[in-house]
């Protein structure tokens, strides 16, 4: 199925246009730092570093809707961009590690603490799942780096 | 000295050479490079968007830029020095490169943007610190920073593809 997919007429499009490939990965990173930026103030408000005194409802909802636009730019462009390459980008273990924490991040940030904001437990509990969110997302970040700059 | 003496200088530095070619030392700059996009241009769109009435409107201006701050400075100070580490290591290619100038340009421009926010825009501030929706002059600092910056992540990306 990534052999077909890798050999589409979608493919070769992208990978025969320098601009089309360039202008891919600039989105992505457009995307990316969208998501990072709001993975950073939200998870730094969980640990009750940022905004402190501000409800957490306050700066999550917010960075919430940011995180939301960003991942939609970076998963449509990341996977255009993946298109040409399916085999070999699924067979690299950076990528793989970068996949699996996103899904950890993106459960954390959107599942977790919007569970959390309901329930509304004691400081600690939200701390601990910011602290969690940020390494996730910073995870996210090492692992694409490694992947793109490790090939 | 001409400009490309001075380049061809740069990249025989010690920075130079670090950069084109120890072993990890690209990676690891460039690494750093987005690591302080995420702390820069990542938490300054969030400041950009309450000066657009957009976000956190519930926060004086002021106050968002005051907890804001440490962390893009830091953030710019990092992407700064590990572009700049990287403008040694590859000075001659970069200085022909469109991109390159483009991405300048385009960072100079959102420098004097924010100046003029800070220097004349905010001159009047306690008259539109709490505001939902902040005045025209302040919204349009707003709007033209995102647009930059843009523009320098744009362009910024299209510099490898263009330079190697």
């Amino acid at each position: 199925m990534l052999e077909s997919l890798q050999h589409s007429a979608l493919a070769s499009a992208i990978s025969n246009s320098l601009w089309l490939t360039a202008g891919l990965s600039a989105l992505h990173v457009v995307g990316f730092s969208l998501v990072s930026g709001g993975a950073l103030v939200s998870n730094l408000r969980l640990l009750g570093v940022l905004f402190r005194e501000r409800p957490i409802a306050e700066i999550a909802g917010p960075t919430r809707r940011g995180m939301a636009i960003g991942l939609l730019l970076s998963a449509i462009t990341g996977a255009l961009l993946f298109v040409p390459r399916a085999r070999a980008a699924s067979g690299n273990e950076f990528f793989q590690l970068k996949m699996t924490l996103l899904v950890g991040a993106v459960l954390m940030q959107f599942v977790v603490q919007r569970r959390l904001l309901d329930v509304r437990p004691d400081a600690p509990a939200f701390r601990i799942a910011g602290a969690i969110g940020l390494a996730l997302w910073i995870g996210v970040g090492l692992a694409g780096c490694a992947f793109i700059l490790l090939e | 000295m001409t400009l490309l003496d001075l380049c061809q200088r740069l990249e025989a530095s010690s920075i130079g050479l670090l950069v084109r070619e120890s072993t990890w030392g690209f990676q690891i700059v460039v690494a750093l490079h987005l690591m302080g996009l995420v702390a820069s241009v990542g938490t300054l769109c969030w400041f950009d968007l309450r000066l657009l009435g957009l976000s956190m409107t519930g926060n004086r201006i002021s106050d968002v830029y005051r907890r804001l701050a440490p962390w893009m400075l830091t953030g710019f100070a990092c992407m700064f020095v590990t572009g700049g580490m990287l403008f040694i290591g590859y000075a001659t290619d970069a200085v022909g490169n469109t991109y390159f100038r483009l991405k300048l340009l385009a960072i100079l421009g959102a420098g004097i943007n924010a100046a003029v926010y800070h220097f004349v825009t905010e001159r009047h501030r306690a008259e539109w610190d709490a505001a939902a929706r902040p005045p025209g002059a302040v919204r349009l600092a707003g709007g033209i920073s995102l647009s930059l910056w843009l523009l320098v992540i744009l362009s910024g990306r299209m510099i490898s593809y263009t330079m190697f």
